[in-house]
């Protein structure tokens, strides 16, 4: 008899259905069944796979007779897994050292004894102490031979320190958003743990002391800084050196602990490449590219952390360091957490640039300042700059009070509508020559002395520059919502446009009904003779 | 050197129904399954008029496979369904209930954005209990090719991935099928492009206006001689509070009118018919538009090729049932036969077979049968000819075929009704314009009613539209009028005299002597898929989350 009978259920039943049935006997009569009824192929498919399936558990090895050297890792994982006998575990231990002697076949079956024996005894015991040093000695393991490996058991750490890059003599936006979130993220830790811990802003570089006012502004309650002609260009070899003395070997009163509790260096090229190599130099871990931070307690329970198996513990202070994987298809929180006889401090992390929100500086903010002095070994140049390209810097519109704007309008003849644009901006004194996007996305063909004002550097709108003149003219520009945001804050705005229905009318202070190219030049003219408010006025139907 | 990548049993390409459908399929037979979807979220680049449909005929159904489907990720069910036939001021409505409930399960309205990220989240669970699951934001940018072999995808975000079987539920303007050869993009006559706006309307609005209850709802669909002659029709489509309002033409019959796509959508919308139920208010959630295949012409008969089967739209597998428009419920058999193909070929130890399989299945389960219909092959020749369809109409404006019309009013809602007759209906003007212009004014009544609403412009349009633009997907190849002027009407953002659309007109003077000419601009492109047919491109689309956002959809 059979439970289930295929010829009277849907396919999609039938699925979950099948997978409860255990006998073979039973699968083969359905088989038959679904043959001599509907003989529907998915149906037998279904019941074909639950056969191989069941037959195929059926023919498992005996695990204690079975030929190790036949099975692949994976199947010795999955065989130790269901045994619980320890002797039989230990048997099949030594055949394997005996055998192909895979590491990570014996780990496989070494766990699983662990996991009886621990049982066993309920209470496990802690795990012994070996030196790394003696259990690899086959390793020649760079560790073993640093100077500070030792050194940061049990050590003190405080403060957050943040790596400030710079980019032609400018603290790049990262450097700030990272600051702001530092002292934010100091701030809740000094009150949950009642600490007075410090956020400590890094700049190296050619006159970086320049910006370390700027820093305080941002965040920092003190700033290390280092300068030197040499540092113009980031090289990672000295700035490594240098970022590794100021936080490890300085003397500074206040830095009375062996190395920084955090870092955080923004995860640019510079500073991805910086990282790693402080990160490794302080014998600690790194989170790359991550995309928030918070410090909050963690509870673990591995042993190679906590030293104990089977027992939980509650590590304080821990920052939590969330990154994307596999292309963000989902996030992992890294910890860097010490474990017994190894410290993993600093802990680590670089963020993305633009995680965190830009903030705004107080320039009321008070902060140390203080100068790191090392010297520089001419070694550490020995990689020579011959030569660096500056990416294009761009047309930068916003500082402008005066912008003349150029639309679809010129259409008629472009070239002119730009000739008289560019007359226009000339006439005063401090002005510049924007565009819709609709010029710059047009096949108007310019001749080649306008041709090169037709860039994207130039656009105006949400795609484009925000732009807040005193002075807005709009030619020949419709004021499509897109364009609008990117210039409606101006403080005068006048329109100058064909068609009276324009959007721009609704949002323009002076609305000029007439063809750009005629009213264009009588301004340029009005100007000159320092008559353009009366011009405008004069002409304008608003 | 393919060794390198990451390889999965099954990759599916796209979280339309088609994708969901293979994956959630894969996944339940325990293959190992990656998804992945170029939107910031399933349904954020999917348009649909609404309907979806479970044929009791057919394998699969969306519910079959997604328990809970019609309580969570649907708006009403559609237990009406009315044509009107219009001529000017005069209607007359067919009731096409029958044909609406003839092979049906049920059918449901939807909005795609709902839809589909309800199913990608019940895909994702599935598919990584097999160690896979669903990425968003990745665009497929081909097929990856070992010895001209295809063994896997390459794409915009993250390294290639290899599989054992690609399931390219792509959609319309399927990438992937046109890199295997399988689709291409060059026949007007194989596409339709659909239009469409979201409406907002309170529950009860839509409760008291269309006489349904809270859990009911009905199809309105138009047709007649409020398109200016562009072969096509109209629908209107209750939600939960909500309605869909839309038009579907064929794609080459709008160029050769150069119709205005939305110009369209507004006779519609503003149609005195309409009045009854905007009762004169008008806000428009969102407008949006997508190309629609054709399946008479444009199903391949054989989707496969080495490792990659095509599902849904990618294959063309779009039926126009007369005014029903069955496409996603086709994605999901289709989506669901691939996949069962994929797990039967696997289990019997030869995966290459999986394509093979698959085409069969789509025979002997009568998918093709309806995608392709026999009747439709043989009567097209001769009824598609102009000259036919001249006489046809001819005959059908002479008093003879209008008293013909008059005599068989009963037997022309009969003959709508008839799934035998739909699946002949050629593609004329005849079919489309002419029958129902004539029994709208043989037999129509007239409407007494204003109707004022105001449907936005244009670029109010695409302003209220969202944007995370990216680099230009679609290159203008010939930006001459001759080869790529048609886009300038068809594009569904972009109008004659209109600088704010994509495509737009321009004249250019050297030397003495003027050209027309057409330049492009990507940002306000809702990505349809139109001007890749009517226009000399290279279309692509948009990185992984780039490019318009439909909340709708
Ligand atoms: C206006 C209109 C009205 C319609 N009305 C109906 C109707 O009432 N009933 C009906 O059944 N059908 C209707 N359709 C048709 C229906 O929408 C389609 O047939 C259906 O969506 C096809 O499903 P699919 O899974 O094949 O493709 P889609 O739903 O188009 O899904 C394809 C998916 O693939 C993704 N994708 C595409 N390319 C890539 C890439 N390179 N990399 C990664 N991901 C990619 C897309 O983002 C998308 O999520 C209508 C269509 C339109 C435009
Ligand atoms: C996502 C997105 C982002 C966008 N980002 C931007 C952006 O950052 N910046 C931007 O500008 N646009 C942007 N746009 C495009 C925007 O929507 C418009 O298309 C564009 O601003 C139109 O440019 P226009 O006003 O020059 O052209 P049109 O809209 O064509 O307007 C031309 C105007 O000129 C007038 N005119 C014609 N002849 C004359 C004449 N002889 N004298 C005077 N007036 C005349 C006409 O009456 C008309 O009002 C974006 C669009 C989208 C979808
Ligand atoms: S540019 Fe092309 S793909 Fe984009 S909306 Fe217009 S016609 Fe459609």
């Amino acid at each position: 008899m059979v439970s289930v009978d295929p010829t009277e259920h849907e396919i999609a039943e039938l699925g979950p259905k099948i997978k409860d049935v255990e006998d073979l006997d039973e699968l083969e009569e359905m088989l038959e069944l679904e043959e001599g009824g509907e003989d529907r192929d998915p149906v037998k498919t279904l019941i074909e796979g639950r056969i191989e399936k069941l037959s195929a558990d059926d023919e498992e090895p005996d695990p204690s007779e079975a030929d190790l050297t036949e099975l692949t890792v994976a199947d010795i994982a999955n065989l130790v897994r269901g045994i619980e006998d320890v002797d039989v575990l230990e048997d099949i231990l030594e055949r394997e050292r005996d055998g192909k002697e895979r590491k990570s076949a014996i780990s496989q079956i070494e766990n699983r004894i662990e996991d009886l024996t621990q049982d066993d005894d309920g209470e496990a015991a802690e795990v012994e102490y070996v030196p790394p040093e003696e259990k690899y000695p086959e390793l020649d393991h760079p560790t073993s031979e640093k100077r500070w490996v030792e050194g940061t058991v049990d050590g003190d750490y405080r403060d957050m320190w943040v790596y400030c890059e710079t980019q032609q003599g400018e603290l790049i936006d990262a450097s700030k958003e990272i600051l702001g979130k530092a002292s934010e993220l100091m701030a809740g830790y000094n009150e949950e743990y009642d600490e007075d811990e410090a956020v400590v802003a890094v700049l190296i570089g050619e006159d970086v002391s320049e910006l370390a006012e700027e820093a305080v502004a941002y965040g920092a309650d003190r700033v290390v800084y280092q300068e030197d002609e040499r540092l113009e260009r980031f090289r990672h070899k000295p700035y490594t050196e240098i970022f590794c003395s100021m936080c490890r070997d300085s003397d500074f009163e206040w830095r009375d602990y062996h190395e920084p509790r955090y870092t955080v260096f923004p995860a640019t090229n510079n500073g991805r490449d910086l990282s790693a190599l402080v990160q490794a130099e302080l014998d600690s871990g790194l989170a790359s590219d991550c995309s928030d931070l918070y410090i909050d307690s963690a509870t673990i329970s591995n042993p190679a952390k906590t030293g104990t198996p089977g027992d939980n513990k509650v590590f304080e202070r821990v920052l939590h360091m969330p990154r994307p994987d596999f292309s963000g298809f989902e996030y992992s929180t890294i910890l860097c957490i010490d474990k017994p006889h190894r410290d993993f401090h600093p802990q680590g992390a670089s963020v993305i640039p633009g995680t965190f929100d830009l903030p705004d500086p107080d320039p009321e903010r008070e902060g140390e300042i203080v100068e790191h002095e090392l010297e520089l070994s001419e070694e550490w140049f020995h990689v020579e700059v011959t030569d660096y390209d500056q990416l294009e810097g761009g047309v930068d519109l916003t500082g402008n009070e005066v912008v003349v704007a150029l639309g679809r309008g010129i259409g008629e003849d472009p070239t002119k509508g730009m000739e008289l644009g560019l007359e226009l901006a000339d006439a005063f004194e401090e002005a510049d020559l924007g565009l819709s996007r609709g010029v710059i996305t047009a096949s108007y063909q310019f001749d080649g002395h306008v041709e090169d004002y037709v860039a994207e550097e130039r656009q105006i709108g949400e795609s484009g520059q925000v732009v807040e003149p005193d002075l807005y003219i709009a030619a020949g520009i419709s004021g499509a919502v897109q364009h609008k945001v990117g210039m409606d804050e101006s403080d005068t705005i006048v329109a100058i446009n064909t068609d009276p229905d324009a959007d721009i009318r609704g949002f323009s202070d002076y609305y000029i009904e007439g063809d750009l190219f005629e009213v264009l030049p009588r301004l340029t003219e009005a100007l000159k003779e320092g008559e353009f408010s009366r011009a405008v006025a004069e002409v304008s139907d608003d | 050197m393919t060794d390198d990548y990451e390889h999965f049993e099954a990759v599916v390409v796209g979280a339309g129904p088609g994708g969901a459908a293979a994956a959630a399929t894969l996944a339940e037979a325990g293959v190992e399954t990656l998804v992945l979807e170029r939107g910031v979220d399933a349904g954020s680049k999917n348009v649909s008029g609404g309907l979806i449909y479970a044929e009791e005929s057919a394998p699969y159904t969306i519910d079959s496979i997604f328990d809970g489907f019609r309580e969570e990720a649907a708006e009403r069910p559609i237990s009406e369904y009315y044509i009107h036939n219009l001529a000017g001021e005069k209607v007359k409505t067919f009731d096409l209930s029958d044909i609406h409930h003839h092979d049906t399960e049920w059918c449901d309205a939807v909005l795609r954005r709902q839809m589909d990220s309800w199913l990608a989240e019940r895909v994702h669970e599935k598919c990584r209990d097999t160690g896979g699951g669903l990425l968003t934001e990745v665009r497929v940018n081909g097929l990856l090719r070992e010895e001209g072999e295809i063994v896997g995808v390459t794409c915009d975000e993250i390294d290639p991935i290899t599989a054992d079987v690609i399931i390219a539920a792509d959609g319309v303007n399927s990438e992937l099928a046109r890199d295997a050869g399988l689709m291409d993009w060059e026949e007007p006559d194989e596409w339709f492009q659909g239009v469409k706006a979201v409406v907002d309307m309170d529950p009860g609005a839509v409760n008291d206006r269309f006489g349904v209850e809270s859990d009911d709802g009905v199809a309105h669909l138009f047709s007649g001689d409020l398109f200016q002659g562009v072969r096509g029709g109209g629908f209107l489509y209750t939600n939960e509070d909500s309605l869909s309002i839309g038009t579907v033409f064929h794609l080459d019959s709008l160029t050769e009118e150069e119709a205005e796509p939305h110009e369209l959508l507004d006779s519609l919308l503003t149609h005195p018919l309409l009045d009854q139920w905007l009762d004169g208010e008008y806000h428009e959630r969102e407008y949006s538009a997508k190309l629609v295949p054709d399946s008479k012409k444009a199903a391949n008969p054989s989707p496969h090729q080495g490792r990659l089967l095509l599902v849904g739209d990618a294959a063309g597998q779009m039926q126009a049932q007369g005014p029903i428009i069955k496409g996603m419920n086709h994605a999901v058999t289709a989506g669901g036969l691939a996949a069962e193909a994929f797990a039967e070929a696997k289990s019997r130890g030869n995966p290459d077979s999986a394509g093979d399989l698959y085409e069969k299945k789509l025979v002997d389960e009568g998918v093709m049968a309806k995608l392709r219909p026999q009747r439709y092959r043989m009567t097209r020749t001769l009824s598609e000819s102009d000259l036919v369809t001249k006489v046809a109409g001819g005959v059908l404006d002479s008093a003879v075929g209008r008293a013909g019309v008059k005599l068989f009013d009963g037997a022309i809602e009969r003959a709508f009704n008839s799934p035998f007759l739909l699946g002949m209906i050629p593609d004329t003007r005849t079919s489309y314009v002419t029958v129902p212009r004539v029994v709208g004014e043989v037999l129509g009544e007239r409407i007494d009613a204003e109707n004022t609403i105001e449907p936005p412009e244009l670029d109010d349009r695409i302003g209220d539209l969202t944007y995370d633009v990216g680099d230009p997907h679609i290159e203008l190849v010939d930006n001459s009028f001759a080869a790529s002027g048609a886009a300038v009407a068809a594009c569904p953002v972009s109008a004659k005299d209109f600088g704010g659309g994509c495509y737009r007109e321009e004249t250019v003077k050297t030397n003495g002597s003027e050209e027309k000419v057409v330049s492009l601009d990507t940002q306000p492109c809702v990505e349809c898929g139109t001007c890749a047919v009517v226009a000399d491109t290279e279309w692509e689309h948009p990185a992984g989350g780039k490019g318009v956002e439909f909340k709708d959809g």
